[in-house]
């Protein structure tokens, strides 16, 4: 699909997941980030509102559709001064919509059938939840993975949890960031791709206040940023973000928990493709791009 | 004095406040050494998200309030030790500058003559956002009066923002709009890019803009660039290098630079920004700048259901304006 000629309104036009193309599921590559919706939530949650999380989350990611928005130039990190490729981004970025609506049975059936076949095409699916426990359907698709969680109650002890809730295994807690990688590598299986859990309860709440298990003492972006960026550059078979409620009472207007999740996404994104990451084996922007 | 008031134009709840509870009068009858207070409640020239039409009421309100729990007679600042009482006749609010939606050339105009006016008097310009398109004119008009008040005198100009706003077009919003206010700024005659200094920008920025700036001579500090050095060391280097060969300083509040999660209600959110006392500390930083004129913009009170961005916002106007509505009293 050609860039487009002029730049659109963020408010206007197709809503896809950065202004990337959109895709029929069958029409998936191998090494494409497939991004698909999942709308739902279990009727367990504190407050209704999760099922709104994927239109929030791609509503927020258009502010970083650089690639198809021509008047830019490329964009720089500010702080790194670094220089960020977009090149080969619409390439491989793409959106497949949002599971259809239906019985719970269906909808899980779905999703599971769904993250079999993006994994099993060789691309990373990138499903935006949708509450915490449909994240089980999409392990359960993917058991050869091993299972990287950011915030969230973890439930499995073979898991690798960064930055759990309380109540969970705290693995990382008391250790820097650098040995906090160090116990990531060793429990890492190179052999096995990876499923990573994003929930926005990794974050400290007061940054976004807008998640049904709120925290104090969370991460900050930066935190979470280096995690996503760091976990980008293995073999992930599906990223699912899960945890955002942008209907919070009083705070739906606020759409911060949103543009936090979507700007920590970018780093795992832009690894994926090997932009803009200092990684020694990493690939060229040029080699990253399939033809 | 004129006899009437003409531009003024009233809220729709009288009495309405008026920013920091000051006396409401023409900009042609506000004084050398004053502020004069001009509202731009305007944000039709914002790309997405609004409401930054009911800054200027929202700052007016939050000021009064705040002004009104501080104390009346001697005070002191707990982090300076200093002793201060308030000030008298130090600001008047001019009311609000008549907005024509849809016409960028008439909303311009109309902004530009208040602080051409006050600017002229040798008063001090405080505009009050509005989307921060709308500090172009403000800035014009100051830019004006500069140059009738002082002929060979330039300015030089510090916008703390989280954004660079210096875009030439934006879509379908064209050459006039909040991505492109600093770029019409840095056309105006009295002023050059080497003395244009940003501060407080956070994540990606078009590498084209920032390109141009720096080969101008412009100079950026990101949000991490203060985390590191520390605010009012990047103040400090800021200050200098915007008044290099200049008689006044130009200031550009955007309140976007503040991280979200302290500050949400605004239209352009950002994270991993500056802290509130660190934004206090850049104001802090400016406390014997040669102040022409400035402006705060992109106060959005429908985007924040809790209240605080507006007082935060109004506790930025404290900092900067403490050395006019305050007086120093020597120790007993």
């Amino acid at each position: 699909m050609p860039l487009r000629s002029a730049p659109l309104p963020r408010m206007a036009g197709q809503l896809s997941f950065m202004r990337s193309q959109t895709k029929s599921i069958s029409d998936v590559r191998s090494g494409d980030l497939a991004v698909i919706g999942i709308p739902f939530e279990d009727t367990s949650a504190s407050h209704a509102g999760q099922s709104l999380a994927p239109r929030a989350l791609r509503e927020t990611s258009v502010y970083f559709g650089w690639h198809a928005n021509p008047q830019f130039s490329h964009p720089v990190d500010i702080d790194a001064r670094q220089d960020i490729s977009t090149d080969g981004l619409h390439e491989r970025l793409c959106d497949l919509g949002d599971i259809s609506s239906g019985p719970d049975d269906a909808i899980h059936a779905a999703l599971k059938a769904a993250t079999l076949q993006i994994s099993g095409k060789g691309a990373c699916a990138i499903i935006l939840g949708g509450s915490g426990p449909l994240s089980e359907t999409v392990r359960g698709a993917l058991p050869e993975c091993q299972t990287a969680q950011l915030g969230g109650i973890p439930d499995e002890a073979l898991d690798f949890s960064i930055a759990p809730l309380t109540n969970g295994r705290e693995l990382t807690g008391e250790l820097s960031h650098s040995k906090q990688l160090a116990a990531f590598s060793e429990w890492r299986d190179s052999s096995k791709p990876l499923f990573v859990r994003f929930d926005l309860s990794v974050f400290e709440t007061s940054l976004s206040a807008l998640c049904d298990r709120p925290r104090l003492g969370g991460c900050d972006l930066d935190t979470v940023a280096q995690w996503l960026g760091a976990l980008g550059q293995h073999d992930v078979g599906a990223i699912m973000l899960t945890g955002l409620n942008p209907s919070r009472p009083g705070m739906g207007v606020v759409k911060v928990g949103q543009r936090l999740m979507v700007t920590a996404l970018l780093a795992f994104i832009y690894a994926r493709l090997g932009f803009g990451i200092d990684h020694p084996d990493r690939q060229t922007s040029k080699e990253n791009v399939l033809a | 004095m004129t006899a009437a008031i003409t531009t003024f134009h009233p809220p729709m709840a009288q009495p309405g406040y008026r920013l920091f509870d000051g006396p409401l009068r023409d900009a042609p009858d506000v004084s050398a050494g004053q502020i004069g207070v001009v509202g731009m409640p305007s944000d039709w020239t914002h790309s997405s998200r609004l409401g930054t039409r009911f800054g200027p009421d929202a700052l007016r309100r939050a000021t009064t309030l705040l002004q009104a729990v501080r104390p009346n007679g001697v005070s002191v600042d707990p982090d300076t030790g200093m002793r201060a009482a308030p000030a008298a006749d130090w600001l008047i609010d001019c009311g609000d500058a008549e907005i024509t939606a849809q016409d960028v050339g008439a909303t311009t105009e109309s902004i530009a003559g208040m602080t051409e006016t006050l600017t002229t008097a040798e008063a001090i310009p405080l505009a009050l956002g509005g989307d921060h398109y709308n500090s172009f004119p403000a800035c014009l008009g100051y830019s004006r009066g500069l140059a009738k008040r002082a002929p060979n005198a330039r300015f030089g100009y510090i916008q703390i923002d989280g954004h660079l706003d210096f875009s030439d077009r934006l879509g379908a919003w064209g050459s006039h709009n909040h991505a492109t206010n600093a770029r019409r700024i840095s056309e105006l005659p009295n002023i050059d890019v080497s003395n244009m200094v940003w501060i407080g920008i956070t994540g990606w920025v078009d590498g084209g803009d920032l390109a141009l700036i720096e080969e101008q001579g412009g100079r950026v500090f990101s949000a991490g660039d203060v985390h590191k050095m520390g605010a009012a060391e990047a103040m400090r280097q800021a200050l200098e290098h915007a008044m290099k060969d200049c008689d006044e300083l130009y200031l550009s509040i955007d309140i976007d630079a503040m991280d979200a999660g302290y500050l949400p209600g605004t239209g352009s959110i950002v994270h991993s920004g500056i802290t509130p006392r660190q934004y206090y500390d850049l104001l802090d930083g400016l406390s014997d700048a040669p102040l022409g004129g400035l402006d705060i913009v992109e106060v959005s009170p429908p985007l924040d259901p809790s209240e605080r961005t507006e007082f935060l916002a109004a506790e930025m106007l404290f900092r900067i304006l403490r050395r006019f509505r305050t007086r120093p009293v020597a120790e007993q």
